[in-house]
C-alpha cells in the first residue's frame, strides 16, 4: 500500500469525481444520444410483431418489458447473432474458457500445483484472470533477421482459421451458423490450413527450435490425416449426407459409436495428434527442442496461439459427439414450459421472466446435451494429458501410417458387413431412417 | 437438398473476420499496455538456450518423409472417392459397392507395398 500524497486534500478528490461525472454526462447528452437518435429516425429498422421498430415502440419497450422478446427473437434468428454470439464466437470462446480453467484444475490435483487450485476465492477461478493478465502485459518479442509480416500475421490466422471451423459445429437442430451441405468435408479442409500456417510461423521465427518444431508439426498431421477423414466415413454411410445436422439426425434411435467404435477410437487419436496435445506434444515437447514452434512467441502472440488451439479442441470435441455420440440427442429434462401458466397471465414481467416466446424446450434440451457431451469428450482430452507421457516421433508415425489406418478400414468393413447382412440399414432389422 | 450457394459460406466468413477482429484487436492492445524496456541486441536474438547462436535459423536438414508424403497424396484423392460413395450409399445398387472393393484392394496392395519400401533404407 502505498502512503498518501502530503498535499491530499479530500475536497479536491470528490471535486475531480463530481468533474468527471459532470463531463461523462455532458458527453453522453451531446454525442450518445443524437447518435441513438439518428440510428432510430433513420436507419430502416425491422419489422416486429406486425410493427416497425420505431424510437416510440422502443420507449413503450421500458414501460412493459415483456414487449422487448419478439425484438430479441427477431435479433436471435439472424445470421450475425449466430455468427458472433451463439453457436459462433462467443459460445466457443465461452467453452474455450471455461476449458482452459478445467485443465488447469484438473493438472493441479494432478501434478499438485498451488495456483489453479487457490488463487482467488472460489475454486481458484482467479488463475484465469491472472494468465489473462500476464500475457496481455507482456513484451511481444520479434527475434532478429525474423519475417516480420508472417511473425505478426500467422498468429492472427490461427485464430481465425480455429473460429472458421467452430461456424460449422451444430449444436442443436438448426442452430449453425452455416449450414453447408459439405459441412464434414468442409471441417477437414479447413483444418488442412494448420500445418501450413505453423510451418509458415516457424520459418518466419528464424530459429532453429522453431523450424524443428513446425516440421514436426507438419509430419504429425500428414500422418494423422488420413485415419482421421476415414474414421468418419461410416457414419456418412448411416446418414447419407455430408450435412452435421443430418448426420447428428440420423443418430435417432442408436448412437453411432455402439457400432463404430474402433473408428470412434481411431478418431479421438487422430484429433489428439491434430491438435498436438499429449502424447502427441511432439512439435512442443519442451524437454526436446524447449518450446517446439512456440519457442519465439511471447506475451499476447502466444496466446492468440493457445485461444486458437482451445477453439480447435471444442470444434474437435464438438465433430466427435456429432459424428459417434448422437449429437444433441439425450432424454428431455427440461419442463415444456418455464414457470407453468405464464403466458396466459396479465402481468408482463411474468411473462418476461418466463421468457414466452423464446424458451423452446427441445432446443435447449438439445443444447444442454450436446454442451454436456463436448465437456466429457475435452475431459477425457484433459485426463489423456495428464496421466500420458509422450511417444517418439517414429512410433508416432508408424502408429499414423500403418496402424490406425487398417483399423478405421476394419470398422468400415464391418458396418458394410451389417448393412448388407440385413441387421442395419434402410430395409434392415434396425431401420436408420 | 436445396443447390449450394456461396451465401451458405458466408457465415465461416463471418467468423474468420471475428477472429481476425479480435486477434488485432488483443494484440493492439497488449502493444498498449505492455511495458517496452530499453533495447538491448541480445533481447532480440533468436533463443538457444542462452548461448549465442550460431549458423542459420533456417537450415536444411533431412526427415526422410518423401515416401510417406507421396503416400499422402494418392490417399487424399482415394478418399474424395471414397466420401462420394458413402454419400450415394443408400440410393445406388448393392452391385455398385463391388467397384469400389476392387478399387480399395488396389489402394491396399499399393500402400502394402508403399510402406514396405517406406521402412526400407538407402533408397530414399
Amino acid at each position: 500500500m502505498g502512503a498518501l500524497n502530503p498535499d491530499f486534500r479530500f475536497g479536491n478528490f470528490v471535486g475531480s469525481i463530481v468533474q468527471l461525472v459532470l463531463f461523462i454526462l455532458a458527453f453522453v447528452t451531446l454525442l450518445v444520444l443524437p447518435i441513438i437518435f439518428f440510428v432510430l429516425f433513420f436507419v430502416p429498422l425491422p419489422v416486429v410483431d406486425g410493427q416497425v421498430l420505431t424510437p416510440y415502440l422502443f420507449f413503450s419497450m421500458m414501460v412493459d418489458p415483456s414487449r422487448t422478446i419478439p425484438v430479441i427473437q427477431f435479433l436471435i434468428h439472424t445470421d450475425l447473432f449466430r455468427a458472433a454470439v451463439f453457436p459462433g464466437f462467443a459460445f466457443a470462446a465461452l467453452i474455450a474458457a471455461s476449458t482452459i480453467f478445467l485443465e488447469r484444475k484438473l493438472l493441479a490435483k494432478m501434478q499438485l500445483r498451488v495456483g489453479p487450485l487457490y488463487a482467488g476465492k472460489i475454486e481458484g477461478i482467479f488463475q484465469l484472470l491472472a494468465d489473462g493478465l500476464k500475457l496481455i502485459s507482456k513484451e511481444i518479442i520479434v527475434p532478429s533477421g525474423a519475417d516480420k509480416v508472417i511473425f505478426w500475421l500467422a498468429p492472427i490466422m490461427f485464430v481465425s482459421t480455429s473460429a472458421a471451423v467452430v461456424a460449422l459445429i451444430p449444436v442443436a437442430p438448426g442452430w449453425v451458423a452455416a449450414d453447408v451441405d459439405v459441412g464434414l468435408i468442409a471441417v477437414f479442409a479447413i483444418l488442412g490450413f494448420f500445418p501450413l500456417i505453423i510451418l509458415l510461423f516457424s520459418w518466419a521465427s528464424n530459429s532453429k527450435y522453431p523450424f524443428i518444431g513446425g516440421l514436426r508439426a507438419l509430419h504429425q498431421m500428414v500422418a494423422f490425416e488420413i485415419p482421421f477423414l476415414l474414421s468418419a466415413l461410416p457414419a456418412v454411410i448411416f446418414a447419407g449426407s455430408l450435412n452435421l445436422s443430418n448426420i447428428a439426425l440420423s443418430q435417432n434411435l442408436f448412437w453411432n459409436i455402439l457400432v463404430m467404435p474402433v473408428n470412434a477410437f481411431v478418431f479421438f487419436i487422430s484429433s489428439l495428434a491434430e491438435l498436438e496435445r499429449v502424447p502427441f506434444d511432439l512439435p512442443e515437447a519442451e524437454s526436446e527442442i524447449v518450446a517446439g514452434w512456440l519457442t519465439e512467441t511471447s506475451g499476447m502472440i502466444f496466446g492468440l496461439i493457445q485461444l486458437g488451439n482451445y477453439l480447435k479442441l471444442y470444434a474437435l470435441a464438438g465433430l466427435f459427439v456429432l459424428l459417434f455420440l448422437g449429437g444433441w440427442y439425450g432424454p428431455q429434462i427440461f419442463p415444456p414450459e418455464l414457470i407453468p401458466g405464464a403466458s396466459t397471465s396479465d402481468v408482463s414481467l411474468l411473462r418476461l421472466v418466463a421468457l414466452e416466446g423464446l424458451y423452446n424446450p427441445v432446443t435447449i434440451n438439445s443444447i444442454f446435451w450436446f454442451t454436456v457431451k463436448t465437456f466429457v469428450v475435452i475431459l477425457l482430452m484433459l485426463i489423456t494429458r495428464g496421466i500420458n507421457p509422450r511417444i517418439r516421433i517414429d512410433i508416432l508415425l508408424h502408429t499414423g501410417w500403418y496402424k490406425m489406418i487398417v483399423l478405421t478400414f476394419i470398422n468400415l468393413f464391418v458396418v458394410l458387413t451389417l448393412i448388407y447382412g440385413g441387421i442395419l440399414g434402410p430395409g434392415g432389422l434396425i431401420s436408420v431412417k | 437438398m436445396a443447390g449450394e450457394t456461396a451465401s451458405q459460406f458466408l457465415p465461416i466468413l463471418y467468423l474468420f473476420g471475428f477472429g481476425v477482429v479480435a486477434g488485432i484487436s488483443s494484440v493492439m492492445l497488449s502493444r498498449l499496455l505492455s511495458q517496452r524496456r530499453r533495447y538491448n541486441p541480445i533481447k532480440f536474438l533468436p533463443m538457444e538456450c542462452g548461448q549465442i547462436p550460431t549458423g542459420e535459423g533456417r537450415s536444411h536438414f533431412m526427415m526422410q518423409y518423401y515416401s510417406y508424403i507421396l503416400m499422402f497424396v494418392v490417399f487424399d484423392v482415394m478418399l474424395i472417392f471414397l466420401y462420394a460413395w458413402a454419400v450415394t450409399f443408400t440410393s445406388v445398387p448393392k452391385e455398385a459397392t463391388l467397384p469400389m472393393m476392387g478399387f480399395l484392394g488396389i489402394m491396399f496392395a499399393a500402400m502394402g507395398y508403399a510402406l514396405f519400401l517406406a521402412g526400407r533404407k538407402g533408397i530414399w
